[in-house]
């Protein structure tokens, strides 16, 4: 028997090392504790998986600590009557298994920490082949016949950057990897390295090999240290087996491996300011031309490409481009990882086949609404995507379909809403965001997206007036157009596709100084409606300021001048007496 | 060689050049600000954006290379438009003053900072050329002037304004002692303008018009030049001897004078058309404004203007003992103490609102109250009262202050059946002057009965003439006024004679919020005003009250400038950027990046809050000097250059070696001038050598009207040597 704990980050932080421990300290002989990466179902976290002799699965959710002792003793005797409460259930089963896994593979199947694990399953054999099969230029060639596109947001032809890298003259190279993960409500790359992070370096190592690097760099977020620390502990092994370093598998092939962690600026996610910060500078993105397959890291010629993409191609290596092109849309080949937030019941990583519908992430794998409200739109690709409104829930998940939206794909981030999120208050979180995480260095992103943000402050406060969403509109357009890199380019995106499809809940914050969603605090006001108001006064206790008053039994009433909105009443009321309008 | 098309041009430029490179080279014109070839491209202002064609994004021309056969145009309405908001962006979060409030409400733009600070420095003769840029009547103007200047001018806020008005009148006398100065007349260009009316517009601009060459005579109808300020200002106030010297230094540069001629009888503005190549109507308001008060046509009521004149002309009309004045302008002042010199007894102002409201100037209220003038404040003439056609005396309603009206001062309402009556032997009707419109019965006049010209190209119905002044659109108003017009008029003719229309509308300038402005740090220091003959001695007489300022006096008073406009005003990039486009910041107004922050050492200014980050300084004091003495701090709209370790620049490895200074598009970087009082000047720079150590180095130099302001390291060698400014300029 083997008992495996979902120890990714969101694991951790649900409880699951509390649960590892207590498992410890239980009398269980016949069985090996072991750890996992990442599973994937975020919401059902700390995840304990059991493996029978013959391999079958029991899956075990919602777990704590105090589940400890009936675990072992459901191991010890079989008796699945001692856990049937925390058995996973078919439904939420479907999560996993109406996925397509490629790129997460491994996650949450093998022990992130044990380079046999990645060995027995197969790792390494796509490296071995490449480096002693294949030339680079075959490597390239199969990349290209993937169709692999680079998972980091745009979408760029992998095989296009490699070869410009490979045909950029110099001995020196660098191959480099993006893992600033920085979108807020993105967490697919931090989940690879952390459950398998050999995939990460087998991607990495070919794809060096194929543009004729030899260093690897691995550009990390600081922010994410359990990744760093497994990440680091594999290069150790990989090194120690002679996978990492000089004259790989005799291949004559050489390449060191080096991390650096980022210090927490999102800009640094955009290649060239990734590459000042690796140099030791401010992080601020760098003209282009040069692009760096020609000038990069040191000015020598360097490609970049983001996790996800390098967990892709020890696949295709093995099974072909074919296999992977097969899958997918004309224009967007393979699968693509999702982390699905929001409002939806079922959160977590997806990862399934371009070509499928955002219904099929939304309701099909993630189960739909958590309430009764109904679904509103979805946010693609963070703050540097767009909303998508529910009437086009059946839209596609290929970069062209998504991309015609005004949303993009991203790298992964899906924030869903529902009816209760205010469009504006939304496009706002994100430039809010954006416009702090400018650099500073051109004056369209630096002060436009300030601009910007000061009218949607404005006009979530009931002061906006006629004519700032045309100036919003216009200044929108101004900073795609004028901004020096992707992050001001794409900054007016969740502004632009909510005027675009939620133009009406600008108007009425502008003209009728209201909030349709009534998330707007200085838009709404709180009141109880006599009919329905029992008097039960519970209202009132969870009041912070006093502002209702009532007797037991009694209509209770909402001072309006004294309420601060913290919308406490709201929520505890149990008879739907209280209104916000 | 790689050949390519720049807005329709072929141009050639050499593998690898940017298209900026190439631009440059043919003499095609493209905006940039955080370029310079001394740094790595940097990409931040975004303003050298072109468009190429088959490519969707826009190029920034700083990097993007020239391909052989490539299409690039750099004016097209999408580059134009991405420049304008790039612009707008920048000067909404640029805190600064590009010239001083004092300038900027002279209806002239005379730059009253700029010859402040020089009589601040003792520099009269540059004081006095630079206030010739734009009066060619400054002893005159100096002394009647209602300076608006000064109203604005932001030492209010410290204690009391800058006495501008009397410091220019000083600068004018001190060049009126000796040789006074006469500016430099262009070649001719053969070209003639008429002139009609020789006041301060029609002097204005014929002076102006003469010194680029054209050849300009003045007619008017009266026997002497001057207008208004010879038959309309008396002589306590403005000596005409004063005007006389200054009218004969603009007939030296060359103006032709003609008195004694009037429109409509000796010549018509055809006529004069005929023989000209543009003509000015300047004929100013002559004709007192009617109250349409009962018994306003008896004798003994007479209009202010037409009273003024008299005296000033030698026959002043029959006042008598007992004189009232009616309004509570600078007209009325002059009036009512020129009757009290002319000896009547009992002077009153009858005036429908309270001092407050007065808009004549302060100081000619109290100097009149001082010499015996009696105010009949909240008064107003319901009717003159004759007997035997001959005014005996005034019914006045009383009034009181109701609401405020349109202009902001509190309406004044009649107290019903509340009246008094004063006994008169003559009335004075100050109430306002207007044109004469039987003399430009040619001209198409507006619904004002004023001549009706373009405000911004001073052009009438009729082709090549143009008009200015009192006789204008709005109707009379101040000298400086018609002076400001005169002026403008006088560039949009030149541009007229060549075939070109002059777009003289004031180009957009930055300019602070006032009401972020911090005094607090300010020392008190009074105003001073020059002294005055006694009341009891000047009433008697029609001596000048004012005796000017003492040469202590105006350095003194000069020198409270609070320096408001920039330094950097004659050089600053991003402003002549800023003025190519018609931008408008104020649609994105919003916070400003940073608090008004100096930091200084001996040489260098530091004003953060100007700054808009082009990083010339970060990046040259890193990879020209590398020093690294200041770099950028902070993100988004906070981010902000700051000396290494947020220390004082002093503290830090920077040398002063000024290149960042020098590269500073603007005026967040500033090398000190030469002087006591920093002056924003148009200075000229000359590149000149000196030998440090043995070895030829190159410097700066900056030269005001023969002085030296600065000297700048322009080299290697001199930036590292170490001197100072002052050991650098003694090598020169």
């Amino acid at each position: 028997m083997r008992i495996v704990i979902g120890q990714g980050s969101c694991g951790i932080a649900a409880g699951a090392e509390k649960v590892r421990k207590a498992l410890l300290n239980t009398n269980l002989k016949n069985a090996e504790i072991s750890i996992t990466g990442c599973i994937g179902m975020c919401y059902l976290e700390p995840i304990v998986d059991i493996y029978d002799e013959n391999n079958k699965l029991t899956r075990l959710v919602r777990v704590s600590e105090n589940d400890a002792e009936a675990i072992a003793s459901y191991v010890e005797s079989g008796d699945e009557k001692l856990v049937e409460k925390l058995i996973v259930s078919d439904e939420d089963s479907e999560f996993l298994s109406k996925q397509t896994r490629i790129a997460l593979r491994n996650c949450g199947v093998i022990n992130p920490e044990k380079i046999d694990e990645y060995v027995n399953a197969g790792g390494y054999e796509a490296l071995k082949k490449s480096l002693c099969d294949m030339t680079p230029e075959d490597v390239i060639e199969v990349i290209k016949t993937s169709g692999l596109a680079g998972r980091g947001g745009a979408g760029f032809p992998t095989w296009f950057k490699w070869n410009a890298a490979r045909s950029s003259e110099g001995d020196e190279k660098y191959l480099i990897c993006n893992a600033d993960e920085g979108d807020p409500g993105a967490f697919m790359d931090r989940a690879v390295i952390e459950s398998d992070p050999h995939n990460l370096i087998e991607g990495m190592l070919i794809g060096a090999y194929a543009i004729g690097a030899k260093h690897a760099v691995v550009y990390v977020r600081a922010e994410y240290p359990l990744a760093i620390k497994r990440l680091k502990n594999a290069i150790k092994q990989a090194t120690e087996k002679g996978i990492i370093g000089e004259n790989i598998f005799g291949s004559g092939f050489s390449c060191d491996f080096t991390i650096k962690a980022g210090a927490g600026a999102f800009v640094c996610g955009e290649e060239t300011a990734l590459i000042e910060s690796l140099e030791g500078h401010r992080g601020m993105p760098r003209l282009k031309p040069p692009f760096p397959a020609q000038s990069g890291f040191w000015r020598k010629p360097s490609n970049i490409n983001n996790v996800e993409t390098f967990a892709n191609v020890s696949w295709i290596i093995q099974n072909g481009g074919e296999a992977f092109a097969a899958m997918g849309t004309e224009g967007s080949k393979g699968t693509k990882v999702f982390a699905v937030t929001g409002k939806v019941k079922r959160s977590g990583l997806v990862e399934i086949p371009m070509g499928k519908t955002l219904k099929d992430v939304i309701f099909g794998i993630g189960g739909g609404m958590k309430t009764d409200k109904p679904f509103k739109a979805v946010q693609m690709g963070g703050p540097s995507g767009g909303c998508i409104p529910a009437d086009l829930i059946d839209t596609v998940i290929d970069y062209k379909a998504l991309g015609a939206t005004g949303a993009i794909m991203g790298s992964g981030g899906m924030v869903v809403m529902d009816e209760s999120t205010c469009m504006v208050g939304m496009a706002k979180f994100f430039l809010d965001f954006t416009a702090k995480e400018s650099c500073g260095k051109c004056i369209h992103c630096r002060i436009g997206t300030k601009r910007m943000l000061e009218m949607l402050d404005r006009i979530t406060k009931g002061e906006g007036k006629e004519g700032d969403i045309e100036l919003l509109e216009e200044l929108c357009y101004s900073i795609k157009d004028g901004a020096l890199c992707g992050l001001g380019q794409t900054a007016p995106n969740p502004v632009l596709t909510t005027i675009k499809y939620f133009r009406n809940e600008y108007e009425a914050h502008i003209k009728d100084k209201k909030c349709p969603a009534g998330e707007c605090s200085d838009l709404i006001e709180y009141k109880i409606i006599a009919d329905k108001c029992k008097g039960c006064t519970l209202c009132a206790r969870n009041c912070p300021v006093n502002a209702i008053t009532g007797t037991v039994k009694n209509p209770h009433v909402i001072n309006t001048e004294k309420c601060i909105k913290c919308g406490k009443c709201y929520t505890s009321c149990k008879f739907g007496a209280i209104v916000k309008e | 060689m790689i050949n390519l098309t720049i807005n329709g041009k072929a141009v050639q430029a050499p593998e690898g050049s940017t298209i900026l490179e190439a631009a440059r080279s043919a003499g095609i014109y493209i905006p940039t600000l955080c370029y310079d070839e001394a740094v790595e491209v940097y990409g931040a202002c975004g303003l050298c954006v072109v468009e190429a064609e088959g490519i969707p994004k826009l190029l920034r021309s700083c990097s993007a290379k020239v391909s052989e056969g490539m299409v690039v145009n750099t004016e097209s309405e999408r580059v134009v438009q991405s420049r304008k908001v790039a612009m707008e962006l920048l000067m909404s979060a640029h805190d600064g003053d590009c010239v001083a409030p004092c300038q900027l409400n002279c209806p002239a733009r005379t730059d009253c900072q700029g010859y402040v600070g020089l009589i601040a420095n003792g520099e009269y003769d540059a004081a006095l050329k630079l206030i010739k840029n734009k009066i060619a009547l400054p002893a005159s103007i100096g002394r009647v002037c209602p300076h608006p200047c000064e109203k604005a001018c932001r030492r209010k806020n410290v204690e009391e304004p800058i006495n501008i008005a009397q410091l220019k009148a000083f600068a004018a006398d001190m060049d009126l002692k000796s040789d006074s100065y006469i500016p430099e007349v262009k070649p001719s260009t053969g070209k003639k303008i008429a002139v009609i009316g020789g006041g301060p517009a029609g002097l204005t601009a014929a002076y102006y018009l003469t010194i680029m060459g054209h050849s300009v005579t003045v007619y008017d109808m009266m026997d002497k030049m001057g207008g208004m300020l010879r038959y309309g200002i008396p002589q306590y106030r403005l000596p005409k001897e004063v005007l006389d010297k200054e009218i004969a230094i603009i007939e030296k540069t060359g103006v032709k004078f003609i008195n004694n001629v009037k429109l409509g009888v000796d010549f018509t503005i055809k006529s004069l058309k005929e023989e000209n190549d543009a003509v000015i109507v300047a004929v100013g308001a002559w004709k007192s404004s009617s109250m349409r008060t009962e018994g306003e046509d008896l004798e003994g009521v007479y209009g202010g203007i037409d009273f003024l004149r008299g005296v000033i002309k030698g026959n002043a009309p029959e006042i008598g003992e007992k004189v009232a004045i009616c309004g509570g302008g600078n007209t009325a002042m002059d009036a009512c103490r020129t009757a009290v010199r002319l000896g009547a007894k009992e002077v009153y102002v009858v005036y429908r609102r309270t001092r407050n409201e007065m808009p004549a100037d302060k100081l000619e209220i109290d100097e009149a109250e001082e010499e015996g003038v009696i105010y009949k404040f909240l008064t107003n003439p319901l009717s003159f009262n004759g007997e035997n056609g001959k005014v005996k005396s005034v019914t006045l309603q009383i009034m009181e202050l109701g609401e405020p009206d349109a202009s902001g001062r509190r309406r004044p309402v009649p107290v019903e059946g509340k009246t008094e009556e004063i006994d008169v032997d003559s009335v004075i009707l100050a109430i306002g002057q207007k044109l004469v419109t039987d003399d430009v019965q040619e001209l198409e006049l507006n619904e004002r009965g004023n001549i009706s010209a373009d405000s911004d190209f001073f052009t009438t119905n009729i082709d090549g003439v143009f008009a200015i002044g009192d006789a204008t659109n709005r109707g009379a108003s101040i000298a400086i006024e018609a002076i400001g017009e005169a002026d403008r008029c006088a560039k949009a003719v030149d541009a007229y004679l060549n075939g070109e229309k002059l777009d003289t509308r004031v180009p957009y300038i930055s300019k602070r919020d006032e009401s972020t402005i911090d005094y607090s740090d300010r020392e008190k220091q009074s105003r001073l005003t020059p002294k005055v003959l006694p009341a009891d001695v000047r009433n008697k007489n029609f001596d000048e009250v004012s005796l000017g300022f003492t040469e202590e006096e105006a350095q003194k008073e000069a020198s409270r400038c609070l320096e408001c406009g920039c330094r950097e005003y004659y050089k600053c990039k991003l402003l002549n950027v800023a003025q190519r486009y018609d931008i408008n910041p104020e649609r994105f107004k919003g916070e400003m990046p940073q608090k008004y922050t100096h930091d200084e050492n001996a040489f260098i200014e530091r004003n953060t809050s100007k700054c808009i980050l082009c990083g010339l300084c970060v990046r040259s004091c890193r990879e020209v000097m590398n020093l690294s003495s200041i770099g950028l701090m902070g993100r988004g709209f906070k981010t902000d250059v700051s000396p290494a370790f947020s220390l004082p620049l002093d503290q830090t490895n920077c040398n002063n070696c000024g290149l960042c200074v020098q590269l500073c598009p603007t005026g967040s970087l500033t090398e000190k001038f030469n002087l006591k009082k920093q002056v924003p000047l148009d200075e000229n720079y000359t590149e000149e050598f000196v030998e440090i150590d043995g070895k030829k180095s190159s410097v700066l130099v900056s030269r005001y009207n023969g002085k030296i302001l600065r000297v700048i390291p322009n080299d290697e060698i001199s930036r590292n040597s170490g001197l100072t400014r002052e050991e650098l300029q003694a090598k020169l």
